[in-house]
């Protein structure tokens, strides 16, 4: 177990005209048996990041440490981490217990010894009775058990895990994401998950890096990222259905501040806290945002707009609605039978309402 | 029209129900038959016949003569006691288990070291495909060119090899290359030369292809490269270095070019392989009988040879799942 601290890292492939920066002047601290979670869309950097961690990749400048041990040029073999891959990477012609005691079989551990800690690992990830298997005949699932357990088989500084959900079905998904909080849970190990996908990575980790294009955006807990979000791009990609992002000129009405919507009749008070930062901020064009779930259908709402699309999505709806050029969502109650061209009213707790500056798309509190 | 109710076909546009045009595309039931027939006689023609042929004629004992005349007779399988008995065809079965080993394993084994070592230890692919070429080209020379190339080469008086040797100060005297017992081995180093490649092709587009998720992981397992090569590398290629084999082993049973070649199986019949034998009695001779009983001692003998290594392979591949 270690912390893991990653000091303005940067990663560059290629060099020229051709160079990309696949990750800019990262900063992250991953606290001793704490659980965080890489989550970003595809190419923002995030596994270049993990690869760097594990060694598996050069860092181009900045620093990695564990605890206070520098292991920016130490070979993987070296960092003492365990990581689990997105292919799950078994060897395909050991057994699987084979496969759960080979990080022990190099270290020269007795045979003895190697056969007893793969029992203890597959007892605790219930793969016992395919030991004496090979990984081509395994379902998916049991694949990525063995992969998992190859990995927690010794005691690493850091586990990594590398999109190890993305090849699973959604039923097999909730079971694993259940085991791996567990394991967490039990083992108290520093692990750092990386993942496309936000249910995963909210659901797991006790923190969460928010990644987009090469840049770490933001990172916190769930309330934070759902509540605070940095910018529009995390107020975007946390939360399904996404965020409904509206630009707006804000008009001054005695001390309370309106934001009035420029492309439609709609109108977004502001709590009074609020009121004064967009204050200091300063500009006549903002960027507001609010959750779809942050929208209360009520007669006497101040926000009207006219149904365009109710999709019912089983234990709630989406509300696809209209106000003149102005198209957001809300999620309601599945009993909801607004159809189509029916107008509704919303109303909303100024407190959800989110005001980002228009250029630099940072949020102004 | 424009009102579809899904299940009331009442209600599906007319296109839905339309007759379909009773116009075969294919018009006669006839093409399938001569397609089918045109492979089924080429392979009667070329393959099956002459194997019956053949032996037909191991149960006779026609000769040149005979078989232009017609007249051979059934003389049951003499022809095989014949074979089987004969003291050249003994001798030539050691000459065939000598270069089964030293040449056939050997270029598959030199021929993976290569591969392997080409692959671990050089990085460029411009390098890699350079260097590739230049190991390639030997088997894209012609047999006979190789063994009249070679028979200058292993010359005993003035030739290269035996010259390097002497100024390297290997050897004291003059290594007779072509002389009894020591010409089979002449031939082996020729083909050696001629075909390391082919294993070396293999092989390298097999580790090529081998997964590069499992490297990373036993790196990050903590394997140095000789446990990584000896654990994992060679067992995941244990596939396709047995097919290197059996091609090889294919190869070996059908060898005559080099032999016919650099030595023409002498000096005194030392350096005979069983098919240069059969194509020594059969062509060179006219025994067209005892040839062909050779041929299908020949066949018989590679035949058991590659079903089990065939057994083999299934028994392995299927224990790791792929079969």
């Amino acid at each position: 177990m270690a912390h893991v601290a990653l000091k303005n890292v940067n990663k560059i492939y290629g060099s020229g005209t051709r160079a990309v920066h696949a990750v800019q002047d990262l900063n992250l601290d991953v606290e001793s048996g704490e659980f965080v979670a890489l989550l970003g869309p595809s190419g923002c950097g995030k596994t270049s990041t993990l690869r760097m961690i594990v060694g598996l990749e050069s860092i181009s400048s900045g620093d990695i440490f564990f605890d206070d041990r520098r292991v920016s040029d130490l070979e993987p073999q070296d960092r003492n981490v365990a990581m689990a891959f997105e292919t799950y990477a078994l060897y395909p012609n050991f057994t699987v217990w084979e496969n759960l005691a080979f990080p022990l079989e190099v270290r020269g551990v007795s045979e003895v010894e190697q056969r007893q800690r793969a029992n203890e690992i597959a007892e605790l990830l219930h793969i016992t009775p395919i030991l004496d298997q090979y990984p081509p005949n395994l379902s998916g699932g049991q694949q990525q058990r063995v992969s998992l357990g190859r990995a927690l088989i010794r005691d690493p500084s850091v586990f990594i895990l590398d999109e190890v959900m993305s090849h699973l079905d959604a039923h097999l998904k909730f079971q694993m994401l259940f085991d791996l909080k567990r394991l967490h849970r039990d083992l108290k190990r520093t692990m750092v998950y990386v993942t496309h996908d936000q249910v995963e990575a909210l659901a797991l980790a006790d923190r969460v890096a928010v990644m987009s294009n090469a840049v770490l955006q933001q990172v916190g807990d769930r309330n934070t990222l759902y509540n605070r979000p940095a910018n529009v791009f995390v107020a975007d990609f946390i939360g399904e259905p996404p965020t409904n992002f509206f630009t707006v000129e804000p008009a001054q009405n005695g001390d309370s501040i309106k934001m009035i919507v420029t492309n439609a009749d709609l109108t977004f008070a502001l709590t009074e806290q609020t009121a004064a930062a967009v204050k200091v901020h300063g500009g006549n064009r903002f960027t507001v945002g609010i959750r779809p779930q942050n929208l209360h259908l009520d007669d006497k709402g101040d926000l009207q707009a006219e149904v365009l699309i109710n999709e019912y999505l089983g234990e709630r709806s989406i509300l696809s609605v209209a106000n003149s050029q102005a198209k957001f969502r809300a999620l309601v109650s599945p009993d909801v039978t607004a159809g189509p061209h029916s107008s509704v009213r919303f109303s909303y707790d100024p407190a959800d309402v989110l005001v980002f500056d228009e250029k630099t798309e940072a949020l102004i509190v | 029209m424009s009102d579809i109710v899904r299940g009331d076909p009442s209600t599906y546009p007319d296109w839905f129900s339309r007759k379909k045009s009773t116009t075969p595309l294919i018009v006669s039931r006839w093409v399938p038959a001569i397609l089918v027939g045109i492979p089924v006689f080429v392979l009667l023609a070329i393959v099956i016949y002459p194997t019956v042929w053949m032996f037909y004629h191991s149960l006779r004992d026609t000769n040149i003569q005979g078989l232009f005349m017609g007249n051979h007779e059934y003389i049951g399988f003499q022809n095989y006691a014949t074979v089987v008995g004969s003291e050249r065809f003994q001798d030539s079965l050691v000459h065939l288990a000598q270069y089964l080993t030293f040449g056939a394993c050997l270029q598959v084994i030199i021929g993976t070291a290569l591969a392997l070592t080409l692959y671990e230890f050089v990085k460029s692919n411009a390098a890699r495909t350079v260097i590739l070429i230049i190991l390639v080209l030997p088997m894209m020379l012609p047999p006979s060119i190789v063994g009249v190339l070679w028979r200058f080469l292993l010359t005993p008086s003035n030739g290269a090899v035996n010259q390097a040797l002497l100024s390297l100060g290997l050897i004291d005297a003059h290594i007779e290359w072509f002389n009894a017992g020591v010409s089979l081995w002449s031939i082996i180093i020729a083909d050696c030369w001629n075909w390391v490649a082919l294993p070396l092709l293999i092989v390298y587009s097999g580790r090529v292809s081998l997964p590069p998720a499992v490297y990373e992981a036993a790196r990050v397992d903590g394997a140095n490269q000789w446990k990584v090569m000896r654990r994992i590398t060679l067992p995941m290629l244990k596939e396709v270095i047995a097919i290197a084999f059996i091609l090889r082993f294919t190869d070996a049973f059908k060898f005559v070019d080099l032999v016919y070649v650099m030595t023409s199986g002498g000096p005194a019949q030392t350096s005979e392989l069983p098919t240069y034998i059969a194509f020594q009695r059969g062509i060179r001779e006219f025994a067209i009988g005892e040839a062909a009983a050779y041929a299908i001692i020949i066949f018989a003998i590679s035949a058991v040879l590659i079903t089990l290594f065939l057994k083999y392979m299934k028994r392995v591949m299927k224990a790791q799942g792929l079969a």
